[in-house]
């Protein structure tokens, strides 16, 4: 018997696990010879000893905590994971019926574009490239890892209650507010003297501020339309038309495509008794979380290039602080003066924070009521959950992914659309499919630009430029899959869902999708971003000999490369600010209104257009430009 | 762990909350003592304990009775601690890179061992990869049974037998390593 085996044996007797046997003799006889095996069995009963003896602290009384919450968060019979939403969907009003699937939210104040980005020096001083993966400094290993922590961490967020101040610049004081979240699909979002949201599954309020306008004839307004309650019904699950702000749980889409670069590292420190790790980004980054934030506190605008410190719980990624500065640029201030604000550089215009955070912990269920008294507007979202569906089911999901609501979408005029979700904590997954589309594009929504990827066995699949939705246009059914995970995740499930896809007709405006690697050779001297993070893959277009590259990166940031070889000019410039720049080396120029950068280069037109990247970081975008 | 009356389990999942508190009470201290143990950390194993049964109230109704609630128990809390030392670790990634670039504010936790052989079996245990430890503490602290272990961790016996065997050849390479460096000053 060998030392190895023998001190198995050992281990195995040790703890009762050895049969009787011949063996037994075996071992006894190795050990009565052996040293070092002698002195593994006692070394292992010694370690037993201190393990079983060891004295470990007194248990603490976790019975007593424990009961607290049951008792505080409900009273009802454990019966189903969602027994407190259930309870709650007895309260919810009836559906009118009279009004269509289009949502309108009186009295919210819109959200405004995030206009034309500037930056301090017209000369090409790189304010902004820290933002862009080209010519960056070296970033902080912590904010490096924060993009893929957050998408990580979505899934093991099942529940959230926070509280928090938010102040702006142009509104004095600071107000309170409360965010209670229960995965998947159940938030309720409320700020003083603001707006208040709460989504439950299917249903969805929201409760306005309504300004009155006395039309002709009225005198004054009446006290009960101070405030406005709009009310859907039928929501289908996961629905970007009566959205739920899950950015404000885990800012996924402010990070998905951040890759590594995510910004400027801030270090660590201690918020309301969690650690936290910070990271500077830019408004265009987290404009998803302004836009949830904004659902209740109806937000001032802010400029795209504003620099926001951003703190995240280091456990869960849960935003704890988020403030947003007035940028130090040349054409802020015209852009300010056009949104009808004043900033002086380095103000803090928007400023959020946690001042009290548990996370899956149970939520109190009245956290959920919905606004009291008869809502003012009813809409049927279209949706009900039915048993079968059309939308097909893959054969593989992402490990810990659980089914949710699953039914069918009906619309006046619209096409019926069958519907499945899946989730896991805050994560989630949608499948949608409609038979005989007609739409002359591809279904889904997936915007002007798109990217045609090869999924295998599965066929021809067209993926968003954010690539946060993948479409299938099958035999008889158009199949689009959506959800906050990962880009290539969703493909998989695309590619598992049993359904070939096919090349779109050439009457779709998809047909003029390509790949990159294709249109180079259909277009020779294209140049393409190289060594470019931060960003997804481009959506490669053409018309013409008119290529368009569309990158989209995290939030709100983009830009789109168009290039023209039968152009050797720059047209007459349209934009009334245009400056004149120098882009590689060569004469440009630039519009802040437009944010547009063009030149001329080898006889090619080419232009950098962005809504949301500064000028620094469109120079630096097009340094970094080399011949595909 | 005694095994519980199932009339109790039933009744305390049908929203019973004096059964249901009998059995957070029958079991607190095994399930403290177990992520005290695995988590090498006493505020922490508070934390995910109440966090066990809390779990534990939500998914009574899915128990099936032909199972060994205890092992079910034991189940959820090491799917909690998994959970939780995922978050841990990604703390640590988080503050170690940080650390690298900031100056933080220096504030650490604690978790209260006190006495040499305690740190040094503390410390034993924290070098094992959380397979090896779970295992160890399934086994060595609570006697349970590899077969039993096997269903709570979900892995074949022959992979407890073996992790067992090498979770005791690294716990006493370890602590012959700290006798030897004690002795060396």
């Amino acid at each position: 018997m060998s030392c190895d085996a023998t001190r198995l044996a050992v281990s195995l007797r040790c703890d009762g696990e050895l049969p009787d046997g011949p063996e037994l003799d075996e071992l006894d006889a190795h050990l009565a010879g052996c040293d070092e095996c002698r002195r593994f069995e006692r070394d292992a009963a010694r370690l037993r000893a201190r393990l079983r003896l060891e004295p470990v602290d007194e248990a603490p009384d976790i019975a007593a905590g424990v009961m607290a919450v049951l008792q505080a968060s409900t009273a009802e019979a454990p019966t189903s994971p969602d027994r407190v939403t259930r309870q709650r969907a007895r309260r919810r009003p009836a559906a009118s019926g009279t009004a269509g699937p289009t949502l309108v939210t009186p009295g919210r104040r819109p959200r405004r574009p995030l206009v034309a980005a500037a930056v301090a020096a017209v000369a090409g001083i790189v304010a902004g490239a820290t933002f862009v993966g080209i010519g960056r400094t070296p970033q902080s290993p912590a904010a490096a890892d924060i993009p893929s922590e957050v998408v990580a961490a979505q899934r093991e967020v099942r529940s959230v209650d926070a509280h928090f101040e938010v102040s702006e610049s142009d509104e004095p004081g600071t107000r309170t507010g409360r965010l209670a979240y229960e995965a998947p699909e159940t938030l309720a979002l409320s700020v003083e003297g603001g707006n208040t949201l709460v989504v439950d599954r299917d249903a969805w309020w929201q409760q306005t501020r309504r300004e009155c306008s006395p039309v002709a004839g009225r005198v004054s307004c009446p006290e009960s339309i101070a405030r406005w309650v709009t009310s859907v019904t039928g929501r289908e699950p996961f629905s970007a038309s009566a959205p739920i702000p899950l950015e404000l749980v885990t800012p996924v889409d402010s990070f998905a495509l951040a890759a590594t670069p995510g910004g400027t590292g801030l270090g660590v420190r201690t918020i309301v008794g969690h650690r936290a790790v910070g990271v500077t980004v830019t408004a265009a980054q987290v404009a998803p979380f302004l836009s949830g934030l904004g659902e209740a506190a109806a937000l001032r605008p802010v400029y795209p290039a504003d620099p926001v410190e951003m703190w995240l719980d280091a456990d869960h990624l849960v935003p704890l602080v988020v403030e947003v500065r007035a940028a130090d640029d040349a054409w802020r201030p015209r852009w300010a003066a056009a949104q009808g604000v004043v900033d002086r550089p380095g103000d803090t215009i928007v400023s959020f924070e946690v001042t009290s955070l548990r996370v899956n912990r149970p939520v109190a269920g009245d956290a959920f009521d919905p606004p009291r008294g008869r809502p003012d507007a009813t809409v049927d979202g279209g949706f009900r959950a039915t048993r079968t569906t059309i939308a097909p089911e893959p054969s593989r999901l992402p490990e810990g992914f659980r089914p949710q609501r699953s039914g069918t979408v009906t619309a006046p005029g619209g096409p019926r659309v069958g519907v499945r979700s899946w989730s896991d904590g805050r994560a989630w997954l949608t499948v949608r499919a409609t038979e005989g589309w007609r739409g002359g594009r591809l279904f889904g929504d997936l915007g002007p630009d798109v990217r045609p990827i090869d999924l295998g066995p599965a066929g021809q699949g067209y993926v968003s430029a954010d690539g946060r939705s993948v479409a299938l246009h099958g035999d008889g059914i158009d199949v689009v899959v959506g959800g906050s995970l990962a880009p290539s995740q969703l493909q998989d499930v695309a590619a598992d869902l049993g359904i070939v896809g096919r090349v779109v007709p050439p009457s779709w405006s998809e047909a003029a999708s390509g790949t990159l690697s294709g249109t180079v050779q259909a277009v020779p001297g294209l140049l393409a971003p190289r060594g470019l993070d931060g960003f997804g893959s481009a959506a490669v277009r053409s018309d013409g000999q008119t290529v368009s590259l569309v990158y989209a990166g995290p939030g709100d940031r983009g830009f789109t490369l168009v290039q023209d070889p039968a152009t050797s000019q720059l047209a007459p410039s349209g934009a009334g600010d245009a400056v004149g720049v120098t882009v590689r080396g060569v004469p440009g120029r630039y519009s802040y209104e437009q944010g547009q950068l063009e030149w001329v280069e080898d006889g090619t037109s080419r232009a950098l257009r962005s809504p949301s990247l500064t000028l620094g970081e469109l120079l630096a975008i097009a340094e970094g430009l080399a011949p595909e | 762990m005694d095994e519980l009356d199932p009339e109790m389990i039933r009744a305390a999942a049908a929203g019973d909350l004096a059964a249901f508190e009998k059995i957070v009470r029958a079991y607190q201290q095994n399930i403290w003592r177990f992520l005290r143990r695995f988590l090498g950390d006493a505020a922490a194993a508070e934390d995910v304990a109440q966090e066990v049964f809390l779990r534990l109230y939500r998914s009574l109704p899915s128990f099936a009775h032909q199972a060994k609630f205890s092992a079910w128990v034991f189940k959820i809390a090491r799917n909690a601690a998994l959970d939780e030392l995922r978050r841990q670790k990604r703390r640590e990634r988080l503050m170690v890179a940080a650390a690298t670039v900031a100056v933080t504010d220096g504030a650490t936790g604690s978790d209260g061992t006190t006495g040499e052989a305690r740190v040094e079996i503390e410390a034993a245990l924290a070098a094992l990869p959380d397979d090896l430890r779970e295992t160890v503490v399934l086994v060595e602290v609570f006697g349970l049974p590899y077969a039993e272990v096997s269903d709570v961790v979900g892995v074949p016996v022959g992979t407890i037998k073996s992790r067992m065997f090498r979770a005791r050849e690294r716990m006493q390479t370890w602590a012959r390593c700290a006798e030897e460096a004690a002795g060396e000053l």
